[in-house]
């Protein structure tokens, strides 16, 4: 157990280094947030100044699932193309913890989406930004970090299970702004499209982080994000458990742990 | 006591060609082999590309499954006790690959220490020895990505290593490295058998097969064609001599043809620069220099040195393997 702690957290030291050196990654989690936030408060600005801290939680958001989708997309599969892949698995340590190590150092980096967002909004475009339930808001915030550390522990071996399916990471970075109500509530989407958003975790919690920063977050509307973001967790852990093990054997069956 | 125990081990490999019409081959990598490696031996396993040496060495470290057919490495079974075998031993496969170019030689060894389960206080007090024994003391802070091939070499060993394992399988560890370089990481091995370590060693390096192993499995086609000491291996071709002659464009055609030459058991040919080194063994000495000579000149094949010389190592395998290394 201490030990494969103690993989958890070196495998989140040192994959913090290598994704700090990351032109790809500085891109997902700085550059692209902050276009994504320009443009939003050019959007909403227009309309109420006062809805700075949306654009500031939804563009920070954006730079939280764009880092947890290409990482969790990659985390095995790099290790693959990079040859150490075989390394880890003929190692006593379990590759979910290393996977857990890579997750846990995405969703840490991609937090700085939402201080840089946070930042250009109040000293660029002088937003008056404020957290209208602090507490609330960090609460639900270690909750969605829960939540989309779930999620990428299910994003990585289900990548790595067929690998055609990294074709189209692209294809689902959109997507989830739009169904997760990042940017916008869903309630401006077609009706028939709100379930798929119901079944994301992504989606709770951008609902709870809004809602605790505009000020609306009631205890009805807490407990219900929480619940659902533990409970979708949950079950994105289950599966990703199934498919962990579904990807070892496999790769030791059709010999793919290794390209050469 | 066996160290490491294979009993008919098979390894088919199934790829799908086609588009349309999908077909489903089946490539047969390793195909019955059967050997035992004693405790503190130093096994060489030798054999041409594509002979089935790293497929079995995969199976071993329980990275493949094998098709059928059973092994065990100090006595646990390689599908159905991975997890007891994964902390006893190490591996090398040739290359550079394998480790975290964008970060130091230290950090590698620290996170790969980790993965291994070592304990933090053993992991610290090991590193600085095993970068001294790998000559990478003072370089350690610097990204992989910098270093040589060489280096990086060195660098698994030093990681196969972290974990004192008590079995090893070291596939092709000197391919590539400058003769110096080679000759130190042979040095190595030698004290990791002095040290009673079990080594499973796949070469291509018939000399270092012959300077390094105890006994030696010669695979090809993956199936194991002799297995015995070096010197056991080299009474294969005592009764042969060995005619070696310079050649200049010689045609695998014509190779055919000297295959066809009563009395001839092998040809093989080297590719040196603009060169080629074709090497004919025969029981008939120097008496079948003609025949070759003829059959060369009657095709235009310019012909520079020819020498007559008595077996090695590397003879007995290239007869063991017809001719194909």
């Amino acid at each position: 157990m201490i030990a494969n702690l103690r993989v958890i957290r070196t495998t989140f030291e040192l994959d913090i280094k290598q994704q700090a050196v990351d032109l790809f990654m500085i891109f997902g989690v700085v550059i692209q947030p902050l276009l994504i936030a320009i443009m939003a408060i050019y959007m909403l600005l227009e309309r109420d100044a006062s809805r700075g801290i949306y654009v500031v939680v939804g563009s920070g958001m954006t730079g939280l699932w764009t880092s947890l989708l290409f990482r969790g997309t990659f985390n095995i599969n790099a290790e693959r193309f990079m040859g150490t892949l075989e390394g880890i698995v003929a190692s006593p340590t379990s590759l979910a913890s290393v996977v857990l190590g890579k997750t846990l150092a995405s969703v840490s980096l991609s937090l700085l989406s939402m201080i840089f967002s946070y930042g250009l909004a109040s000293v660029v475009f002088r937003l008056p930004l404020s957290i209208a339930q602090p507490a609330v808001f960090v609460a639900s915030l270690l909750v969605t970090i829960l939540a989309f550390i779930s999620f990428g522990l299910l994003i990585s071996p289900l990548m790595a299970v067929n690998l055609s399916l990294t074709g189209w990471v692209n294809a689902l970075e959109y997507p989830m702004y739009i169904l997760g109500g990042f940017l916008f509530p869903i309630l401006l989407l077609p009706g028939w499209s709100n379930p798929f958003s119901y079944l994301l975790a992504p989606y709770w919690a951008a609902r709870v982080l809004h809602a605790a920063s505009s000020g609306t977050a009631t205890p009805a509307e807490i407990l219900l994000s929480w619940s659902m973001m533990l409970l979708l967790g949950a079950l994105y852990i289950a599966a990703s458990y199934r498919l962990f093990r579904i990807v070892l054997r496999r790769a030791r069956v059709e010999a793919t742990l290794s390209l050469m | 006591m066996n160290a490491i125990e294979v009993r008919d081990l098979h390894r088919v490999f199934r790829a799908t060609i086609g588009t349309i019409r999908r077909k489903t081959r089946e490539v047969v990598a390793v195909d019955g082999i059967s050997f035992d490696v004693r405790d503190g031996e130093l096994f060489g396993l030798l054999g041409p590309n594509g002979a089935g040496k790293t497929t079995t060495v995969k199976m071993l470290t329980t990275l493949l499954i094998p098709t059928s057919g059973s092994a065990t490495i100090l006595g646990h079974d390689i599908v159905k006790n991975a997890d007891a075998i994964r902390s006893r031993i190490g591996f090398i496969f040739g290359g550079e690959r394998g480790l975290y170019w964008r970060l130091s030689a230290k950090d590698n060894l620290r996170y790969f220490a980790d993965l291994y389960h070592v304990d933090p206080d053993v992991a610290k007090q090991r590193l600085p020895e095993l970068l001294e024994l790998v000559g990478l003391s003072g370089r350690e802070d610097e990204r992989v990505e910098g270093y040589s091939r060489g280096m990086r070499q060195r660098l698994h060993v030093a990681r196969c290593l972290l974990h004192d394992p008590q079995v090893l399988f070291l596939d092709e560890p000197t391919m590539g490295l400058d003769p110096v370089g080679a000759r130190d990481l042979r040095q190595v091995i030698n004290n990791l058998v002095a040290q009673d370590k079990t080594v499973l060693l796949t070469t291509h390096y018939m000399f270092e097969a012959d300077a390094l192993c105890e006994r030696v499995a010669v695979i090809n086609h993956g199936k194991i064609v002799a297995l015995d000491t070096p010197e056991g291996l080299k009474r294969h071709v005592e009764d042969l001599s060995v005619i070696e002659l310079e050649v200049f464009g010689i045609a695998p055609k014509m190779v055919d043809l000297l295959r066809q030459i009563p009395d001839v058991h092998t040809v093989s040919v080297e590719n040196r620069d603009q060169k080629q080194a074709l090497r004919v063994h025969s029981h008939l000495g120097s008496a079948i220099v003609p025949q070759i000579m003829q059959r060369l000149d009657g095709n235009g094949v310019s012909i520079g040195r020819v020498t007559v010389r008595e077996p090695t190592l590397e003879d007995a395998y290239v007869r063991l393997v017809g001719g194909e290394a």
